[in-house]
């Protein structure tokens, strides 16, 4: 925010304005930025995933639209998206089936204003960053309650009480699998904890072997807090039709589909922040010549690679075995590790 | 303890070994065919949709006559010299590609094309019509005959050769002609015009 800020101010066009309403143009700015990045990224991925599905396959994916491998697909999927008829059902829940893709799609987009993609892209440097994006993303929760609730269809509310059995369970693994980052920064802010990983690669916090576990556990929880496979009981589709979003059509599905996107880089742009070095790319030298955003998003994008991946690679958990695993291994999991990574940090 | 930390090292081995299998298909070329720019080659005697020369053809009717499933529909018009050919239709939605039609042909002016996607709309669109307006059959000629028969003087009387009382005679050579013809001639050969939708010939 305040790189724009600056930037108004440099321009001198806003000379005179009382400085709350420049800031709030600021604030717009920045926000309008990060949603179109967000829906250029969505529209990427939405392609990515279903090339890289296709060449897991040994077959190509879409090939026609735009000539060259199909590379205007994803417009063309947004236009019959919005082309749609937007059936509702008679008997649904209007008001909150109505809000929830917008209440989805906020909840993956909030935490997109703290993170850092490079020393002065940042939408607002919070002190408490992580604890804000955490908090953020759990908001989706409560959008797919709403969605399976108010669709008042038995296979949408099955896949909204599993996802909120999910989300809610991985949400706890997940904040405590980054505490010992936090301990050994001493901070939760983001901009923070990436300076701490500058310099040369073995600074990133993932050679260091607890943060290395750590950021397994992390990897595994987030996976499940965005129910991708092998953890997407919420709508999987072979015994749930499609889960929470069953019933909507549409630019309604398609919000569905952005936020869920939007929140699979917004998870990956966490671990990058925390474990795997931010906007540094590990070699002094690298650091001045590439802009820091671009590394940063480089590596948040090799992360959501690996989730396509290991979407092709493993089939779905039951719905015990998922619970099982949260509570019987993750947490006691990070609880232990956070106990050891104190204790080391007590004795040395 | 031992048993956890072995179960953690298996799931995390096999997870491991089955994501170097999905990479190593990610780098792999596909197996894909894209199709309509794309296309097999077809082995040579491959039965697709049946092509007529119709300039050639002598409505001797041994097709329709040969033909398992009827499907071959031949109408004439007229006597004597101004016998004219109206009607040369074949309706693919009877036909069997059992090639019985090309093998009885005296000319070689049907044979199986290697033609096979011919998607249509509606199923009288898969009767095709092969003549517009009525034509007169094709005369065979008199004196070009000897010259094949030639070689194979004494197996068999070249005299009869062209009738079409003796499609046997003809067979030998003519099967052998007819893909070859039609392989060289790659041009798929579309009946003339698309025909149109004609009820009541089934």
């Amino acid at each position: 925010m305040e790189l724009f800020y600056r930037l108004f101010e440099g321009m001198g066009i806003f000379a005179g304005w009382p400085t709350p309403l420049v800031q709030g143009l600021a604030m717009l700015t920045i926000a309008i930025v990060l949603v179109l990045g967000v829906a250029v990224a969505v529209l990427i991925f939405s392609l990515g995933e279903r090339k890289v599905a296709g060449f897991m396959q040994s077959r190509y994916g879409p090939m026609y639209v735009g000539r060259w491998h199909g590379i205007l697909q994803p417009i063309a999927d947004g236009i019959k998206f919005l082309l749609k008829e937007d059936i509702a059902p008679a008997a649904a829940d209007k008001p909150l089936w109505r809000a929830a893709p917008i209440v989805v799609f906020t909840g993956a987009f909030l935490a997109y204003a703290v993170l850092p993609f490079g020393p002065s892209f940042v939408g607002a440097k919070l002190d408490l960053g992580l604890f804000y994006a955490f908090a953020a993303s759990s908001l989706v929760v409560i959008g797919i309650i709403m969605a399976g609730w108010g669709s008042n269809n038995k296979w949408s509310l099955y896949g909204a009480m599993r996802g909120a059995a999910q989300v809610v369970s991985y949400e706890i693994p997940l904040t405590l699998s980054v505490i010992p980052v936090i301990m050994a920064v001493g901070s939760l802010n983001m901009g923070v904890i990436t300076r701490a990983q500058g310099g040369w690669i073995y600074h990133w916090h993932i050679f260091n072997p607890i943060f290395l576990v750590a950021f397994l556990l992390y990897f595994i929880a987030s996976l499940a807090e965005i129910s991708r496979i092998p953890f997407d009981l919420p709508e999987s589709e072979s015994e749930l039709v499609a889960g929470y979003h069953t019933e909507y059509t549409g630019m309604k599905f398609a919000f569905f589909m952005l936020g869920e996107y939007a929140e699979m880089f917004a998870v990956a742009a966490i671990a990058v922040t925390v474990f795997l070095g931010g906007w540094y790319s590990g070699i002094p030298v690298i650091d001045r010549v590439i802009p820091a955003p671009l590394i940063f998003v480089g590596k948040s994008v090799v992360l959501v690679f690996v989730h396509m991946w290991l979407r092709w690679t493993l089939p779905r958990y039951r719905v015990d075995q998922l619970m099982s695993l949260c509570w019987k291994v993750l947490l006691p999991a990070t609880l232990v590790l956070m106990l050891l990574y104190g204790l080391i940090k007590v004795v040395f | 303890m031992v048993k956890v930390a072995n179960d953690i090292q298996k799931t995390l081995g096999s997870i491991a070994k089955g994501m170097g299998i999905t990479i190593k298909y990610f780098f792999r070329k596909p197996v894909t065919q894209q199709f309509p720019n794309e296309r097999w080659v077809l082995p040579e005697r491959f039965r697709g949709f049946v092509h007529n020369d119709i300039s050639r053809c002598t409505s001797c009717m041994l097709c329709a006559k040969a033909c398992p499933v009827d499907c071959i529909y031949i109408e004439m018009e007229g006597k004597g010299k101004d016998r004219m050919m109206s009607r040369y239709a074949i309706d693919y939605n009877k036909c069997i590609w059992c090639s019985l039609c090309t093998e009885s042909c005296p000319t070689n002016c049907i044979t199986m094309s290697h033609d096979y996607d011919h998607a249509v709309y509606t199923r009288s669109r898969l009767v095709y019509e092969y003549v517009t307006e009525p034509v007169a059959p094709y005369k065979v000629p008199k004196t070009p005959k000897p010259a094949p028969a030639k070689p194979k003087a004494e197996q068999k009387p070249p005299a009869e050769s062209a009738t079409p009382g003796k499609p046997s005679a003809e067979d030998g050579p003519s099967k052998e002609a007819g893909p070859k013809d039609t392989a060289a001639g790659s041009e798929p050969p579309k009946p003339d015009d698309p025909p149109a939708p004609e009820e009541g010939n089934a």
